[in-house]
């Protein structure tokens, strides 16, 4: 089959980070290991990324590489330790790296280690009407929490501000080398996660977020935006406070557009042909809990009001293993079926 | 300003250092140690629950003055003791099990604490089982249960259920929160309250210890 509409995935994708009218809405959902494994039995002999026929085609390694330490633990190339006995998927971090606000003794991991890149030409070949989207994982806020611990950080903003401005920075410049390398590649955007959200508002608040974390975000996007390519961020919660000045630095597009914490159809109206929106399916309520007909329904809504452009569906999260079956497939079923889309 | 809203305020500012120099003054002058906790830190604690609420302050704010707190309350608390000051109530907190995400369990803690609680904190990933030998060992007033995940809320309700299963239930509040849990969901499990923040939930405490004291 091919499309109808003619136009590749990554044209679709195009359009829609422009604010103009799709021949449908695209997609790229995320599912969990314990999602993928109700999943992928369904879908056999058919390979579940194949099924999917996401439009991003995810290159990089948006949280790293891990040195397996047994009983579920990992360590990623920060150094940090992670257990993954029960987050199988990234894992809860343990203990702490930097137990002193310093990086005297600590030594970054090379921003331009092969891993990073290596398959990226294979992937591109693989996928080569997708969208491409290098990832940055844990970013600038996470990475720094992950190493100094997150009770510790929030503190330090105001009991070590110049060590929290030493280690952000440091973080970018790590972060700005990877994307150079990135941009090398035919790729189309960069993709940065961070999260700066709680289920009420930001974290730290708006005034640490704009003095200490904004002027370096400005830095990262640049190297994006200069090299020519899409900025796409993520932050979970309900920061939408923030998009006016998200988009001042160069943002595209936001992921996971919580419905939970934020008014998904009001902000898609206001900042279509401004700023792109990938995910809002709920995943706090919708997918775990609603009926089949609940799920739908919602993704009827979604579909609808990306219409007009600046949306990408998604679950707002990849889909956990408490999620059934028959409502994963509900809404795959429904965004495969709209007019206009036609698997290559 | 008064020594005892030196210390107030400086609680409020999250300045460790000179709420403990102004604790330690105020013991030096012989001030209750009562009327230091309750004038000085409960009351400041309270300030900083109706910033969060009102989003002047934030989670780092929250846990500057929180530090703050607690380094007087150290100082503090020998004298509390020797005063015979009992605690507002007793809670045993934790985040269920199968959840490692402890900050915002660690927030209510401190609120709880800076609300005059006595806090037993369980850690995460806490079976029902551990909140019921808990419970048998420290007779709290409240169980406060977190869970940031959709996958661990309904251990929650195994939680609820384990109590009354140990004929526990009628002596405790069980009060509960975390980022996918609603009021509805508290009322579905038959929890006694439900708090959507760190700064409610020590005001949701206050509420069922009165509930609790009819």
């Amino acid at each position: 089959m091919i499309q109808s509409s003619m136009a590749t995935k990554r044209e679709i994708i195009r359009l829609v980070l422009e604010g103009r009218k799709p021949p449908y809405v695209p997609w790229s959902c995320g599912f969990t290991k314990a999602a993928r494994a109700k999943l992928e039995p369904y879908f056999a002999p058919i390979e579940l990324e194949l099924a999917l026929d996401n439009h991003l085609v995810k290159l990089g390694s948006d949280i790293g590489f891990f040195t397996d330490l047994g009983d579920h633990r990992v360590r990623d190339i920060f150094g940090v330790v992670w257990d993954r006995s029960i987050d199988q998927d990234i894992g809860n971090v343990e203990g702490c790296l930097l137990s002193e606000p310093s990086l005297a003794h600590y030594t970054f991991p090379d921003p331009l280690d092969q891993r990073f890149f290596a398959h990226i030409p294979e992937k591109i070949a693989r996928y080569p009407d997708r969208f491409r989207v290098f990832q940055i994982g844990f970013s600038l806020y996470e990475r720094a929490w992950t190493l100094r611990g997150m009770q510790n950080l929030l503190m330090d903003f105001y009991v070590h501000p110049q060590f929290v401005r030493e280690l952000l920075g440091t973080i970018a410049d790590y972060n700005i080398t990877q994307v150079q390398a990135a941009v090398k590649y035919d790729i189309d955007a960069v993709y940065f996660g961070d999260d700066w959200g709680g289920q009420h508002g930001l974290l730290m608040g708006p005034k640490i977020w704009r003095s200490f974390i904004y002027p370096v975000l400005g830095r990262m996007y640049r190297a994006a935006r200069q090299a020519g390519k899409y900025v796409f961020i993520h932050s979970c919660g309900d920061v939408d406070e923030l998009f006016e000045d998200l988009i001042g630095i160069g943002v595209n597009c936001f992921n996971p557009f919580q419905p939970e914490v934020m008014d998904v159809p009001d902000l898609l109206r206001k900042h279509r042909g401004r700023l792109c929106f990938h995910g809002g399916l709920s995943t706090q309520k919708t997918l775990p809990y609603g009926s089949v007909d609940e799920v739908r329904q919602e993704t009827r809504s979604l579909l609808k009001l990306g219409q007009t452009g600046g949306y990408i569906f998604a679950p707002a999260h990849d889909v956990t293993g408490d999620v059934g079956l028959e409502n994963m497939l509900a809404f795959i079923e429904l965004i495969q079926n709209q007019p206009g889309y036609g698997r290559n | 300003m008064s020594l005892l809203d030196d210390v107030r305020q400086s609680v409020i500012d999250g300045d460790m250092q000179s709420t403990q120099a102004l604790v330690n003054k105020a013991v030096g002058e012989k001030m209750p140690a009562e009327q230091i906790l309750n004038g000085g830190l409960i009351s400041a604690m309270e300030e900083v629950g109706r910033r969060f609420e009102c989003a002047e302050f934030y989670v780092p704010e929250m846990l500057i003055s929180a530090r703050a707190m607690k380094s007087g309350l150290a100082i503090l608390r020998p004298h509390l003791v020797a005063a015979k000051v009992r605690a507002v109530g007793s809670v045993v907190i934790g985040t269920v099990q199968g959840d490692l995400h402890d900050i915002g369990k660690n927030l209510v803690g401190m609120m709880l604490e800076g609300g005059g609680f006595e806090v037993i904190d369980l850690g995460a990933d806490v079976t029902a089982e551990k909140y019921v030998a808990a419970v048998k060992e420290h007779h709290p007033d409240l169980v406060g249960c977190s869970a940031l995940l959709t996958t661990t809320m309904p251990r929650m309700e195994e939680v609820i259920h384990s109590l009354r299963e140990a004929g526990l239930r009628d002596q405790v509040k069980v009060l509960i929160g975390g980022a996918p849990v609603t009021e509805k969901y508290a009322a579905d499990i038959g929890a006694d309250g439900y708090a959507p923040d760190a700064a409610l939930a020590a005001a949701c405490a206050k509420k069922l210890i009165q509930e609790k004291g009819k």
